[in-house]
This record gives C-alpha cells, structure tokens and sequence, in this order.
C-alpha cells in the first residue's frame, strides 16, 4: 500500500514537472521568438490586422496567431531547425523566386518557438488528428479531387503532387507537402471562413460558393497527398 | 429567361461602369493582386502561374478583336461568377465573394483600355 501511495506521488510529481516545464517551454520560445528577431516579419497577436492590399503586401512573411491550430507540431518543430521553401515564390511577391534562406533555429530554440506557436491556438479548430489515422477523416476523396483539379482553380495556384509528376500553379503555397504540415481541421476552418484568417489575400473567397461537404472532401483530397521530394 | 438575365446583367453592368467603378489606381493595385497571377502584369496572358501544365491559356487582354466580342456584361458576369459560367475554363476563378461591384466594374474598364476595344453595342 506505502509502495502504491509512493508511486502515485511521484507520477503526480512528474507530471505536474512535466506540466510546469511545458509552461517554461512556451513562456521561454516566446522570448526566443522575440530575440530571433521573428516578430520582425511575423506577428503573432491576432485577430487578423490587415484591412487593405497594402497593409498585405507591407507584411514580410504570414501572419503566426493561429499558428497551433493550422500546423502539425511534429512538421513545426522540424521546420524551424531547417527551413525549406513552402511557397515557388518570395512571399507576397509574384516576381521573385523563392530561394530559400529562411533564418535556421538551433534545436532547442526551434523547440522552444514550436511550443510557444503551437499554443497560438483559435477557438473551434480542433487539434489535427495523429498522422496514423489521417485516412480516417471524413470526405470523399474523389469528390474533392474533381473540385479540386476540375471544377475549381485550386491547381491554377498551388502545386500539388498529381499521379505521375508534381503539377500545378507557382503563386500559391505548395500543397504538395500538405499532409505532414497542416491541420485538415484547420484548413476545412480556413475554407468555410477564410476572412477571419486573412481577410486580405490573392486567393478567391470560397464561402458561399463552396459547401462544408465540398470542402470536407477537399480536404480530404489534399490529405490523400504523398509527400514528393519536391 | 437566359434573354431576360443577360437584360438585367447588361442594366446593372452599364449602372456599376457609369457611376461606381473604383478608380483607377485602386484598380491597378486590384489587377497586380489578383489578376496579374494568371493573366500578366501587361494582360498578355502569361501570368507567374501560367507554365507548360496549366490547362488553359488566360485571356490576352490586349486581343482587341477577341475582348470586342465580349459585352461589359460577359466580363462582369466571369469575373462574378468564374470561367464557367460562360463556359470557359474553371481555371478563371469565381471572383464574387472576394470583389465588390464597384472593384470589378473598375476592373472592366482597365481591361477595355488593354484591349482598346468596346464590346458589342
């Protein structure tokens, strides 16, 4: 009985260890993100501030207030600490290639700056679901892929990776990573209500034109996506 | 029907180009934001986006005897409603829920000075 009551207090304080250090780790990645100089280009307090193309285009890289309910913390983490272009060209630039060169994080701060991002969480977004059961989400995949490649513009701007070769449009994010970066729950967030997240962007509102089935279905689509080399 | 709707399209598109366009500078911000990704910073088509895989070629704005042949109305009523509801290409997306009136009908006149061109009276 001693021996039970011993073990349960020391689960008890493990775990609010764990707890206090998880707090550490956000509380610390948000002093990391400061002194990396990311607030430079990122802002991080939402809701969105952007009202006009100029007050977009004047911003230096995406808005980050959302950032724990759009991205995978496993890609995050490991994004930070070696960073490869998302999108073909500079942000917010239909002129200049992408090429690269995003500031690296060393692996404790990259640790530290997912932490604190992925607490940058919105109401009515749930977590993304583990990797494993990715194939689980509801949809129709080949409805979504018929809105996707057929009946919308989406393959106009995003790169995508298609059966044989990776295709697609240059102006947009590419997608064709998708899987491993973004939260599906977050993406079907952003189609049905993309002005909430970027009221300003180069990208067609789809509320109203698409439904929350269509959507579901395009989600489920992208997250059918095996990730490429490209 | 379909007469009665181009009607109306043609009403409000002749009240929107007349009286609340938006002017010509917002416009070119507009036309370099979004339309410039498909169809070039000089309407020729050749947007950033437009490579060997993209389906369709976008519309040369500065093909007078093709962009004559459209009504203010047609223009208004793709920009809207996207490529297919004038039975052209999905790849022209639908641009009603992001544009006000008054963006597209400024965006209309811009694409009237590219192709120096009116549409069929």
């Amino acid at each position: 009985m001693r021996f039970v009551s011993a073990l349960f207090l020391s689960a008890a304080m493990g775990a609010a260890l764990l707890m206090s250090m998880a707090g550490v780790s956000k509380a610390g990645g948000a002093d990391v993100f400061k002194s990396k100089g990311c607030a430079a280009c990122h802002y991080t307090d939402g809701p969105a501030k952007e009202k006009t193309i100029a007050d977009q285009l004047a911003k230096k890289g995406p808005e980050l207030w959302y950032a724990g309910s759009k991205f995978r913390p496993e890609w995050l983490g490991a994004w930070l600490a070696d960073p490869k272009p998302i999108r073909p060209y500079k942000y917010n630039s239909l002129t200049e290639k992408n090429a690269g060169g995003h500031p690296k994080l060393s692996g404790g701060d990259a640790g530290q700056v997912k932490d604190f991002l992925m607490g940058l969480t919105v109401k009515g977004v749930a977590a993304a679901p583990p990797m494993k059961d990715i194939k689980k989400i509801k949809g129709k995949k080949i409805k979504g892929k018929l809105t996707f490649t057929k009946k919308q513009p989406c393959s106009g701007c995003h790169l995508y990776p298609a059966r044989k070769k990776v295709t697609g449009g240059f102006t947009g994010p590419s997608l064709v990573n998708a899987v491993a970066r973004l939260n599906p729950n977050w993406i079907q967030a952003y189609m049905e209500n993309s002005k909430a997240f970027k009221p300003v962007k180069d990208m067609p509102n789809f509320a109203g034109i698409l439904s929350k089935a269509d959507i579901r279905n395009v989600t489920k689509f992208i997250m059918s996506f095996k990730p490429k080399a490209k | 029907m379909i007469t009665m709707k181009k009607l109306i399209l043609a009403s409000f598109a002749a009240v929107v180009l007349s009286f609340g366009a938006a002017k010509a500078e917002e416009t070119e911000t507009l036309y370099k934001f979004y339309c410039a990704q498909c169809h070039g910073f000089d309407g020729n088509g050749d947007g950033p986006n437009v490579s060997q895989d993209f389906p369709v070629t976008p519309r040369n704005f500065n093909k007078g005897d093709v962009m004559g042949k459209l009504s203010d109305a047609d223009l208004v009523n793709v920009i809207k409603e996207g490529g297919p509801s004038v039975s052209k290409s999905p790849m022209m997306p639908p641009w009603g829920k992001t544009l006000t009136d008054a963006e597209i009908a400024g965006l209309v006149k811009k694409l009237r000075v590219l192709c120096k061109c009116k549409g069929p009276s």
